[in-house]
């Protein structure tokens, strides 16, 4: 098979890592682009504001679902406002890829999804303030 | 069409009907026992007992009949036309058919009992209604949830069952034609896509259900013994998820349109996932009987075709 992006997106596409649903993500969000059909969800599990698991469901594309392997084994184990400074030129760079201007809305998908999650992550109080609450 | 849409198109235009039931038939009938054919007041014809000519002419002859003169009945035709038989043309058979007049307002006992059945089956569980005929007097009803297990003369049970599931994905204009065609056939048409533009009411007017969102999620719930699945996006974004679980899962069919050289393509990339030879083998495409056809309304018409070929179980459903 051949692809014309690297060896890389191909392998992702191909054996995609943490593509599964998290069973109780902290927080969630699905992208989409109303043109070509993708959609990606990411979900993110949070534990003392940083990311302990985060997987992905895909109907999309091989550079979105790359995109989206790449973007969730990276960020895992990281705090999240570093996660949140992660810019499109390193989600496109990440790839290693030529991405046609076409397909760059494909690529940074997943990284739309991520930033609303962690929005939604920033936003929830932590299990401990939960806790504690009356 | 089931029996509430026909009373439905019906009162558009008519407050008193016969509605005539197949009941019985010997000698061979190419409609179901429980087939309907409703003659109205004004002189509308809707649904039929046999597959048209001479039986649903003398049926519709009696139905005016026994409007006139408000009363049920059991009667009998007999294909027996003299110079047909004589030409080798008369099939030979014979029906018995229930003819009764019925009001169209939904308070008329017999139209009760068939709304609570078919609303029973659209909520996917399967009714009998029980039809008693005592002589002389108008037929009486019930539904139940259980087969009718006596016996008689004087008693006739229609299963009204759940209506088989298409689910479709890919709201193309292919699946437009056979979201409209399926409906039309009696299956109960869900309709997915990812994508809001094209799967819209106004593509898909006669949908029993319109998904739009992740299409792998969505199709989850419907990858169930008896549903038949078509993928008509032509999208492997959404075509690789579904087929992963699709092919392991009990739905009775999945079918896909693409080619021969697309379907080997995806074919070969599910098998170097891990799926085995027998699960990609449940895989019919290119999909729909080789009739020819290129355009939209042709292609639905051969997908069409195939699925009632696999619901009767012909050689042909399986396209070499």
């Amino acid at each position: 098979m051949t692809l014309p992006y690297g060896a890389l997106v191909l392998e992702h596409f191909r054996r995609p890592r943490n593509q599964r649903a998290l069973e109780h993500p902290s927080a969630s969000h699905e992208g989409f682009n109303p043109l070509c059909g993708d959609r990606v969800r990411i979900e993110l599990d949070v534990d003392q504001g940083a990311i302990r698991a985060a997987a992905f469901t895909a109907n999309a594309c091989a550079i979105c679902t790359a995109s989206a392997s790449l973007l969730t084994e990276r960020v895992t184990g990281m705090p999240l406002d570093t996660a949140a400074r992660i810019s499109d030129g390193e989600a496109l760079a990440a790839l290693e890829s030529e991405v046609p201007a076409a397909r760059v809305a494909c690529a940074l998908l997943p990284l739309t999804a991520l930033r609303e999650a962690l929005r939604e992550a920033l936003r929830a109080p932590a299990p401990a303030a939960r806790a504690s609450a009356p | 069409m089931d029996i509430l849409e026909q009373l439905e198109q019906l009162r558009a235009h008519e407050s008193r009907v016969a509605m005539a039931t197949l009941i019985a038939a010997r000698g061979g009938s190419p409609r179901p026992l429980g087939a309907k054919l409703f003659v109205g007041e004004g002189g509308r014809l809707l649904g039929s007992v046999s597959i048209g000519g001479c039986v649903d002419a003398r049926v519709v002859e009696h139905g005016q009949r026994l409007l006139r003169e408000n009363k049920a009945e059991r009667v009998t035709v007999t294909v027996d036309d003299a110079e047909a038989v004589e030409l080798g043309l008369a099939c030979g058979a014979e029906f018995d058919l229930l003819i009764e007049p019925i009001g169209l307002a939904h308070t008329d006992p017999a139209i009760t009992v068939y709304e609570t059945a078919v609303k029973m089956s659209r909520s996917g569980q399967t009714a009998y209604v029980i039809t008693r005929l005592p002589a002389g007097g108008l037929p009486v009803r019930t539904v139940s949830t259980r087969p009718f297990e006596g016996s008689g003369a004087n008693v006739f049970v229609e299963r009204i069952a759940a209506a088989d599931t298409l689910v479709l994905v890919g709201a193309s204009d292919v699946g437009a034609a056979l979201a409209r065609q399926a409906r039309t056939l009696g299956l109960r048409v869900v309709v997915v896509d990812g994508r809001e533009r094209y799967a819209t009411r106004e593509r898909f007017a006669t949908a029993d259900e319109l998904l739009v969102g992740m299409p792998s999620d969505l199709v989850r719930p419907y990858l169930v013994a008896g549903a038949f699945l078509v993928l008509a996006a032509h999208e492997y974004k959404y075509e690789l998820p579904i087929l992963r679980e699709a092919l392991r899962s009990p739905v009775r069919f999945v079918g896909m349109l693409a080619g021969r050289k697309r379907a080997d393509g995806v074919r070969q990339l599910l098998r170097d996932e891990g799926l085995t030879e027998e699960e990609l083998g449940r895989l019919h495409s290119p999909i729909g009987l080789d009739i020819g056809g290129r355009e939209p309304e042709e292609i639905a018409l051969s997908i069409a075709a195939q699925l009632i070929a696999v619901r009767e179980g012909k050689p042909i459903a399986h396209r070499g």
